[in-house]
């Protein structure tokens, strides 16, 4: 088989059902969550790569970036990025577990979703409220 | 993905499928040991980070230039990049189809995920330097 037919034929073939079909269960918006959480992190990092090259460069720099910490918008974007990390933390922390073959049962494997979602909210949460106390 | 393996995929038509390549033990093995790095660096990471919003020009100076949270932040990016590279490759692999895109992207995200490496390095031991 060298070459794929190019006239179009091969892409108006149909396609199963999927996400029209599948319930949508805990587990599975976790795996999807853990995804998007990364993909988070990831442009957040680049944002603060910028926020530390503003702070490294002066107050005229930083002037620029500042918004990325302070103001509104730049508070919901760190506590959005502390969210993601603690999320995608736990997420991994979830795969561990699963790697060794614990809580891999019907109760265990929800029980690990909902201690990642519950736990990471309750990490930032924690994060933020000591940081407040500590400045 | 180490192997060109020209599998022509019927579905994407001319798009080549990217099939096994035998990197992908390698690609896991460092995703769960950097992961296992990340665990104490990704905390510390953000309490620094946390710490740092709302702060003044020579505040969050103050706070980044001591030494311990210096050090922290770099090997955090130092780690959580390629790290996070390896993550978005998946990413790329699974959901963009044309060829020459697929390639694009996947080195617009290895150039990135450098950068990023580098940018925040560069920025942490200069504001840390010594006057």
């Amino acid at each position: 088989m060298a070459q794929a037919e190019t006239d179009g034929v091969t892409d108006k073939r149909p396609l199963s059902p999927h996400l029209t079909v599948y319930k949508p269960m805990l587990t599975m918006m976790m795996s999807i969550a853990h995804r998007i959480s990364g993909v988070a992190l990831y442009l957040g990092a680049l944002l603060l790569a910028l926020y530390l090259l503003g702070l490294a460069f002066g107050p005229g720099a930083f002037g620029a970036v500042s918004w990325i910490a302070n103001g509104f918008v730049g508070h919901v974007i760190v506590l959005g990025f502390s969210w993601a990390l603690f999320h995608h933390l736990l997420g991994g922390v979830r795969h561990a577990l699963w790697d060794r073959g614990l809580y891999m049962d019907p109760k265990g494997r929800e029980l690990l979703a909902q201690a990642t979602l519950g736990g990471g909210i309750i990490l930032t949460l924690l994060t933020w409220i000591l940081s407040t106390l500590a400045n | 993905m180490t192997s060109r393996t020209q599998f022509i995929s019927g579905r994407t038509g001319r798009g080549a499928a990217y099939v096994s390549d035998a990197s992908g033990a390698e690609h896991d093995r460092f995703m769960r040991l950097s992961a296992r790095a990340l665990l104490p660096l990704g905390s510390l990471a953000a309490w620094y980070i946390v710490g740092l919003s709302g702060k003044s020009f020579e505040a969050a100076r103050a706070e980044i230039g001591r030494p311990f949270p210096a050090l922290a932040l770099i090997v955090f990016i130092a780690i959580a990049a390629p790290h996070a590279r390896k993550g978005v490759e998946s990413i790329i692999e699974d959901y963009v189809h044309d060829a020459a895109q697929k390639e694009k992207a996947l080195l617009v995200n290895k150039w990135a995920s450098i950068a990023v490496a580098l940018l925040w390095t560069l920025a942490i031991l200069l504001i840390a330097a010594p006057r």
